[in-house]
């Protein structure tokens, strides 16, 4: 009953004229960003942050959150017409789409990603709705111990999932927290590593980091593969975009299966939406009376995917407001326009502003629809987007990069700095390092030391605080279990191997 | 493999500067008992233990290796030297954006970068970068009051 109040209160909220207008333009954009290459939902909210700054925070974090899942759906029209995933979450779209798009068989990918993304999209979020406040009660029972091991798990299973090798994993997440070092230490008021440079005491900000680290590296390489002539074509949309009643049939059961895995596995920190898909597909492979389909444009390996995939952003949402833990790079940039506009999100935010958190959770339903009707009627226009030239949207990016950025403090040193991480997530990308959990030790790090030094102040300098309550050993435990996972999971694969071996 | 080991050896020479630059904090005697070293030291240790792991999993991949190795394509060191040019353009643009302002170098620089890349069009290439910056110096100085640079321009 308590739940239903706070629903229809959110709904109060969200559905004032200036908020609906927010989530569409928040949706709208996201729908632009999802589609063009070279700019992703963590930097595009990034460099938004500044035009919200004189919005309401409510206003701003609705427009915000509708970036974050509107480029989900973008993002799938890419996958199918251009093969190329704009994430890493959009892959198995990419295969099976473009495969549908080139029997023909285009608008009905798009049809299916679009009518998935909605209907998973919309069980995300009334799961989000649900769970919401029995989770934020549990977090209420949090002391900077648990909130310190909570943020460790996150970061360790980040790590540990993000790439291919634990130690570039590691070494991500340990630069994110060394970068956080930088500036004014807090407690002390003493100035850590600014190397006498004013515009480095207070701390290397995050906008500066993600916009560097995500738009401008993503600019680099897209220049890098104009050059080699890589850059993908976009294929033409054909045939009507609606489904058979056949392909309806196959879809329907792939649609709320994704969307029952995306959002379990969007709460996982660092799990996101790339394994939510690839789960997805796998469970849809086995299942499908057709398996011999996948690989050729079977439209479950579209349904059901894309479906996880836009779950997933609703599950991530789960650990962001009710512990104020982020779980990936998208939801940690959140975090961060979260905290810029004055706001912690965590438990107590159900209390204190409970029309914020229950307006943004109510203005997701209202997007979703709004992204239905884009997606559907409208996506014949969107997809003029994917034909503008890449030798001009490049370096606009970059432009665009500059603005945001500048806007914020317009600090040259900044600028430069932006610069500089673009190089850096080039060269991370090269050599095979993940970006993602350096932008979440990097949001975290402040937090997590404050947590730390609060836990150690409590226990008179005792260790043993960590491990001194039944949630903090589960906590220590499972962080334990991320770092152990790339070790044990290959022994565990070898032996099963050798036991079915053995049996044949 | 060699990528590796570069990432080890940055790995290891951040973590030398990086407790080096620990040791020019100031100790205090008041205050809080924890200081403001204490973290950067955990995140030193850290470091290492990393360059540590890195080195494990090289050692496991070159032991996990088939004899007979594939031998990867050839670079195009010509992609690197763009990269580069693009780098150094932009670095460039950015030491003259408070002189000239942001309309204008971002003119300039969007027209170079296009006549590059999108080749052969350049009247969409100047219409494109002048229309693009001065609308959204407009937009962001002008109307959302955003403090971006006027340079040269007398508004």
């Amino acid at each position: 009953m308590e739940t239903l109040g706070h629903i229809l209160n959110g709904f109060s909220v969200c559905l004032q004229p200036m908020n609906l207008w927010y989530t569409f333009l928040g949706v709208f954009i996201g729908t632009i960003v999802g589609i063009l290459p070279g700019i992703g939902p963590a930097a595009s909210i990034a460099i938004l942050i500044p035009a919200t700054f004189g919005m309401e925070p409510t206003s701003g974090l609705i427009m915000m959150a509708g970036i974050y899942y509107g480029t989900k759906y973008g993002g799938s029209t890419t996958s199918i017409l251009l093969r190329t995933p704009g994430e890493a979450s959009s892959v198995m779209t990419s295969i099976e789409g473009y495969e549908m798009a080139r029997k023909g068989r285009g608008g009905a990918a798009l049809a299916v990603s679009a009518i998935g993304s909605f209907i998973a999209g919309t069980i995300g979020v009334v799961a989000l709705t649900i769970f919401a406040l029995p989770l934020a009660a549990i977090a209420l029972k949090f002391g900077p111990a648990e909130y310190f091991n909570l943020m460790i798990f996150a970061l360790t299973a980040v790590a540990s999932l993000a790439g291919k090798s634990l130690a570039k994993g590691m070494l991500s997440t340990v630069l994110g927290l060394v970068i956080a070092t930088v500036g004014i230490d807090l407690q002390s008021g003493q100035q850590r590593f600014t190397a006498g440079i004013p515009e480095l005491m207070d701390g290397i900000g995050f906008i500066v980091v993600v916009v560097g680290m995500f738009a401008v590296s993503e600019v680099l390489r897209g220049m890098e593969q104009l050059y080699k002539g890589t850059a993908p074509k976009a294929m033409r949309i054909k045939g009507k975009l609606w489904l058979t009643r056949e392909e309806w049939k196959r879809s329907i059961g792939p649609i709320w299966r994704g969307g029952i895995i995306g959002f379990l596995v969007g709460i996982l920190p660092g799990a996101g939406g790339t394994i939510a898909s690839m789960l997805s597909y796998s469970t849809e492979k086995r299942l499908s009376k057709h398996p011999e389909e996948f690989g050729k444009g079977a439209i479950e390996g579209v349904a059901g995917p894309e479906s996880a995939n836009n779950s997933d952003t609703a599950g991530a949402m789960v650990p962001l407001l009710t512990l104020g833990v982020p779980g990936g790079g998208a939801t940690a940039v959140m975090m961060g326009a979260f905290i810029m506009h004055g706001i912690q999100p965590g438990p107590l935010l159900f209390q204190s502003r409970p029309d914020l958190v229950w307006g943004l959770i109510d203005s997701m339903y209202i997007g979703n629809i709004m992204l239905l009707i884009l997606n559907l009627p409208l996506i014949g226009l969107f997809v003029r987007l994917l034909y503008i030239p890449s030798g001009m949207l490049y370096p606009l990016i970059v432009a665009i990069s500059v603005v945001g950025t500048y806007s914020v403090n317009a600090s040259m040193v900044e600028l430069y700095l932006v610069l500089g991480f673009g190089v850096l997530g080039y060269l991370f990308e090269k050599v095979d390092i993940p970006v993602a959990p350096l932008v979440l030790s990097l949001v975290l790090a402040g937090i997590m030391e404050q947590s730390f030094r609060q836990a150690m102040t409590i226990s008179d300098g005792s260790l043993g605080i960590f491990v001194g309550s039944g949630i903090t050993i589960i906590l220590a435990i499972m962080a334990l279990l991320s770092v152990a996972m790339p070790f044990i999971m290959p022994r565990l694969k070898k032996l099963q191997s050798s036991e079915d071996q053995a049996a044949a | 493999m060699k990528a590796d080991r570069i990432i080890l050896a940055c790995t290891l020479l951040l973590a030398g500067i990086y407790f080096y630059a620990i040791e020019q904090i100031p100790t205090l005697q008041i205050g809080d008992p924890m200081g403001a070293k204490a973290i950067p030291r955990v995140l030193g240790v850290a470091l290492l233990i990393t360059a540590g792991l890195l080195w494990w999993e090289m050692r496991a991949a070159a032991k996990a290796k088939l004899p007979v190795e594939e031998a990867s394509p050839p670079v195009d060191k010509g992609q690197y030297v763009l990269v580069a040019v693009v780098v150094l353009w932009t670095a460039l643009y950015l030491s003259v954006f408070e002189w000239l302002g942001y309309a204008i170098a971002t003119t300039i620089y969007l027209t170079v970068l296009m006549a590059y890349f999108n080749r052969d069009k350049w009247l969409a290439n100047v219409l494109t970068s002048t229309l693009f910056s001065f609308g959204s110096y407009i937009a962001f100085a002008k109307l959302f009051d955003a403090p971006l640079a006027p340079g040269l321009l007398p508004f």
